[in-house]
């Protein structure tokens, strides 16, 4: 891969930072100007309600609509929050100048240091969603991740941006465990990769038995594994994988109705994530679990629980369910009333799944 | 078969035997309740006279180191008017002697509470009372007594005179107590009477040698309440019948003054003439005689005596349903009746006299507030001829005027003029003084009757201040008396459990205290031990209507002090908030000097009134 191209993508990450930069300070100029004359700042914060979010056909993806309310530090009852969000604005703005990241539970104590009290975790993980709504970026660009970590594996070089690593390559199949999607690597530029294909799989210890089992190899793969729910940073991830590297994105569930909305997520987005652009990969394919596969591959189950249906009538209700497999699986899951798991091949043996199924749905997926 | 005994037994017999019923069960509950009686006495015969009182009571264990219950000596000083040297004796040695039948408001009702706690006394420690007493302020009289209790009399031990230069009573007597025990309930009652008599001072010496004094705080006294005639409604058959007895005019006494005045109208002063010639010159001077004369000279028309013949008589009765009337003769010693002829001009004479006034004129004289027209309304209603006189009225007709003055409606209300309210000034300063509360206000009603008692309900509410949070307080009082047992089932108490206080803003522990005052010359109370009202429907009513006015105040100042809070709240967090958002804002603008949001915060008030 070239040098200029990671050139390019270095000069894309200071653009965008710069970017951020400037908004933060836009804003900040904005309340500094208003307290100046003596007038009340407000910001215009995007209504994220559910009556705002609406599922846009052409974009692919959950967005917010039109709505915003103001918020005001003359009224008293926002007067907190808007305090809350303007330290926010302000701790990011450190953050991002001097090349620091923080957690979702570091800035909630982070808080305390400057007199803007949380009530508790969730309250700042508001605001912070909050400033992301305001800015319309995600809280990564503000170097302000989640605890929870997924990994990633497979022939991809990418090149450190973070402090201190700034340059450094690595390729992410040195290490046999993968690599943390943590802020260094969410920061990375990617440079090079021999892979054709990003197989993203729910389940660890799955992850672990496909890089046992050479899958990066055998199907040219770069191997993610979502632990559960994908975290926003690993679909940002996913999402650079497809858009800057060209490889397409397969997901590998559990055969349940969960699996089933992990792969949407990771497609389409997610509500809690409306106001945000970056973090969909429309043309991501579930390759299964299906519920059809569970029949079909005689697969051991387990009944469904009271809540399990629940979802499947919710999840019925989401125009993104209403045509194709997402249809149709669902339908099916309704109708069997029993899931199983990506586990549930081990019954065959323990490579049989990298043996026989993989091989037989990316074949599949291809056509879809 | 053994024959049963009847004995009479005097009222000290009576209530030596059932001292229970005045208070004095146990020694924890005599000793609160001596103390009651006395100072509730001495408060009682200032308030009489207009004195503002100074009452100083001592409590005093005989021997300290000895356990509860012990004898203790309780005395009470008061500066009252003092009592008749002559008078002592019966007062304090009698049970049922006092001064306090009439239809007013007191603190006590009968003056048998304070006989009760010297009988107490005497019976548990076998020590004298001792009474002293000054009425003019030079003689002080001392007596040391104890009771007869079978012949309800008093034995004097001991009495002396001495000098002294103070007015009042000082009554002391040595009694079986439990301080340990009735201590809080007595410092209670002290408390809480001098909030209900903010004129006096009470001061309290306590066995411990505490001190608790609480000082006059209104130098002025509620006017005293005057003796008044009984309303109609608060009467029953026997009652009426005492009434119309007193109505009588009194057949006069014929001594020897009696028979003077007679000669001397009838111009015989130095002549005796003789029967006939008496009867002619009376009926010569009639229009000019006196009611007595002409009494005396009827009897004598129908007994056909002469001056010399009646003075030996001794009337008996006159009985003018049988149209008879009897005579003791002392000459011949013995009983004589005579009839008397209804024909006789002197019948006339004497049964007027005799069966007293007419129903108008005994209602319009010897009730309270009504008039001839409502008289003259009434009999038509109690089916009762307006000029029959009262005592000619047979047993069914009694019955029936009495059944009548239940029922009749249109009486006026009673006259609360017998009765001492302590007024809203007083009341105010007095639960000021006591609470230092931040709001205060008093209410009274004006007066209102059940079954045919006037009353009047004062209340007051306190709130914050000095009032520590906790459940809410309320005192109790009746006739300035504190009532501390039985709470629960008083009607005070069931009116303010009864009240939503979620809607007067009133939180389950906010700072209130509630102070509400009964005055009647009736209380009715549940019990004999005088602790709880009962829940009559018209006094139910009044504290009611007392308790909503005073709660709606409360609730308006509650609204505005928590405006006032919201104000502050709202002004605390600007102060917070501003300079946290200025020094952010600098930093992410790139500036160096903060922005001048002090200019925001002047501007705060004016925000306030647009948010409002």
């Amino acid at each position: 891969m070239s040098k200029s191209k990671s050139n390019k993508a270095a000069k894309v990450a200071t653009e965008k930072r710069d970017l951020l930069l400037d908004l933060l300070k836009l804003q900040g100029a904005q309340v500094y100007n208003d307290l100046d004359k003596g007038k009340f700042p407000q910001f215009s914060v995007p209504s994220r309600s559910v009556s705002n979010i609406v599922y846009d056909k052409k974009l692919r993806q959950y967005i917010l609509g039109n709505a915003a309310s103001l918020r005001s530090s003359r009224n008293m009852s926002q007067l907190r929050s808007f305090t809350q969000l303007m330290w926010l604005a302000f701790f990011a703005n450190r953050l991002v100048h001097e090349k620091k990241s923080s957690t979702l539970r570091d800035v909630y104590y982070s808080s305390q240091a400057f007199e803007v009290e949380f009530e508790d975790q969730p309250e700042s993980d508001n605001i912070i969603v909050d400033l992301e709504a305001v800015l319309a970026r995600p809280r990564e660009d503000f170097h302000i991740f989640p605890e929870e970590r997924s990994s990633i594996f497979g022939d991809l070089t990418i090149e450190y941006t973070v402090p201190g690593y700034e340059g450094k390559r690595t390729n992410l199949s040195n290490h046999p465990d993968g690599y943390l999607i943590g802020p260094s690597l969410s920061s990375a530029e990617l440079v090079d990769t021999s892979a054709e294909l990003v197989i993203a799989i729910e389940k660890g210890g799955l992850f672990t038995r496909f890089i046992e089992e050479k899958v990066d190899k055998k199907f040219k793969a770069i191997i993610v594994d979502t632990a559960g729910q994908a975290p926003r940073a690993t679909r940002y991830l996913l999402k650079r994988l497809h858009e800057q590297m060209k490889l397409p994105v397969v997901i590998l569930t559990d055969g349940d109705v969960y699996g089933e909305h992990i792969a949407m997520v990771i497609k389409s987005g997610s509500a809690n994530a409306a106001h945000l652009r970056e973090l969909t990969v429309p043309d991501a394919k579930w390759m299964g679990v299906w519920a059809s596969d569970i029949d079909k591959f005689k697969l051991p189950t387990i009944p469904m629980t009271e809540s399990d249906i629940k979802r499947i009538y919710d999840l019925q209700k989401d125009p993104r369910y209403q045509e194709g497999i997402w249809k149709t699986e669902l339908e099916i899951f309704l109708k069997i009333k029993r899931k199983a798991e990506l586990e549930a091949f081990s019954k065959y043996g323990l490579t049989n799944i990298t043996d026989k199924y993989l091989p037989q749905k990316l074949e599949l997926s291809k056509s879809l | 078969m053994s024959k049963e005994v009847f004995n009479q037994i005097s009222p000290s017999e009576f209530f030596y035997r059932n001292r229970d019923l005045a208070g004095f069960s146990n020694p924890t509950r005599s000793l609160y309740t001596a103390v009651r009686e006395f100072v509730e006495n001495g408060l009682d015969a200032c308030d009489q006279q207009g004195i503002l009182p100074d009452i100083h009571l001592y409590i005093k264990a005989v021997d300290p180191e000895k356990p509860d219950p012990k004898p203790y000596v309780l005395t009470v000083k008061d500066n009252g008017p003092g009592m008749d040297s002559n008078q002592i004796p019966l007062a304090f040695g009698t049970v049922l002697y006092g001064s306090k039948f009439g239809l007013k408001q007191a603190r006590g009702m009968f003056g048998l509470g304070a006989t009760m706690a010297i009988l107490y006394g005497q019976i548990t420690t076998n020590k004298p009372v001792t009474v002293s007493s000054s009425v003019d302020g030079k003689t002080l009289h001392k007596y040391e007594m104890m009771l007869d209790i079978q012949k309800n009399k008093p034995v004097i031990m001991k009495h002396t005179k001495e000098e002294t230069n103070k007015k009042g009573l000082n009554v002391s007597i040595t009694l079986d107590g439990d301080y340990s025990k009735a201590g809080s309930k007595i410092r209670d009652y002290v408390y809480q009477t001098s909030l209900i008599t903010p004129y006096a001072t009470i001061t309290f010496d306590d066995p411990k040698g505490e001190k608790f004094q609480y000082k006059r705080i209104v130098d002025t006294m509620p006017p005293a309440p005057t003796i008044i005639r009984p309303h109609p409604h608060g009467v029953d058959v026997e009652t009426i019948r005492r009434m119309i007895a007193d109505t009588h005019y009194q057949v006069p006494v014929l001594d020897n003054a009696m028979i003077d005045k007679v000669k001397k109208e009838l111009g015989l002063s130095k002549k005796n003439l003789n029967f006939e010639g008496i009867m002619a010159r009376a009926e010569k001077k009639w229009s000019s005689l006196s009611r007595p004369v002409r009494v005396i000279v009827s009897v004598m028309s129908f007994l056909n005596m002469d001056f010399e013949k009646i003075m030996k008589i001794r009337l008996e009765d006159i009985d003018l349903v049988h149209k008879r009337l009897t005579y003791y003769d002392f000459g011949d010693s013995k009983l004589v009746t005579v009839d008397m002829p209804k024909s006789s001009n002197y019948y006339k004479q004497l049964a007027n006299t005799v069966q007293g006034d007419s129903l108008v004129t005994f209602l319009t004289k010897r009730f309270q507030r009504i008039g001839q027209a409502t008289a003259i309304k009434f009999a038509e209603f109690a089916n009762l001829k307006a000029e029959k006189r009262i005592g000619s009225f047979t047993n069914e007709e009694l019955v029936q005027l009495s059944d009548s003055l239940q029922k009749y409606e249109d009486f006026l209300t009673p006259d609360p003029s017998c009765l001492a309210p302590l007024g809203e000034e007083p009341l105010r300063k007095g639960m000021s003084q006591f609470f230092k509360p931040d709001f205060l206000e008093v209410y009274q009603r004006s007066a209102s009757a059940y079954s045919g008692f006037p009353f009047v309900v004062e209340m007051g509410i306190a709130y914050g201040g000095n009032i520590p949070p906790g459940k809410m307080t309320v005192y109790r009082f009746a006739n300035r008396i504190p009532l501390l047992y039985d709470e629960g089932s008083d009607v005070v108490l069931k009116v303010v459990n009864e009240t939503d206080w979620n809607r007067y803003k009133v939180k389950n522990e906010s700072p209130v205290v509630i102070v509400s005052h009964i005055c009647s010359t009736r209380i009715p109370y549940k019990t004999v031990g005088k602790e709880n009202v009962a829940d009559r429907e018209e006094i139910e009513k009044e504290i009611r209507l007392a308790l909503q006015y005073l709660s709606r105040k409360l609730a308006a100042y509650m609204s505005k002090r928590g405006l006032a809070e919201i104000e502050k709240k709202r002004a605390n967090l600007y102060l917070k908030y501003l300079p946290l958002i200025a020094q952010f804002s600098t930093e992410l603008a790139g500036k160096n000097k903060e922005p001048d949001y002090k200019k925001v915060i002047k501007d705060l008030n004016n925000v306030q009134v647009e948010e409002q």
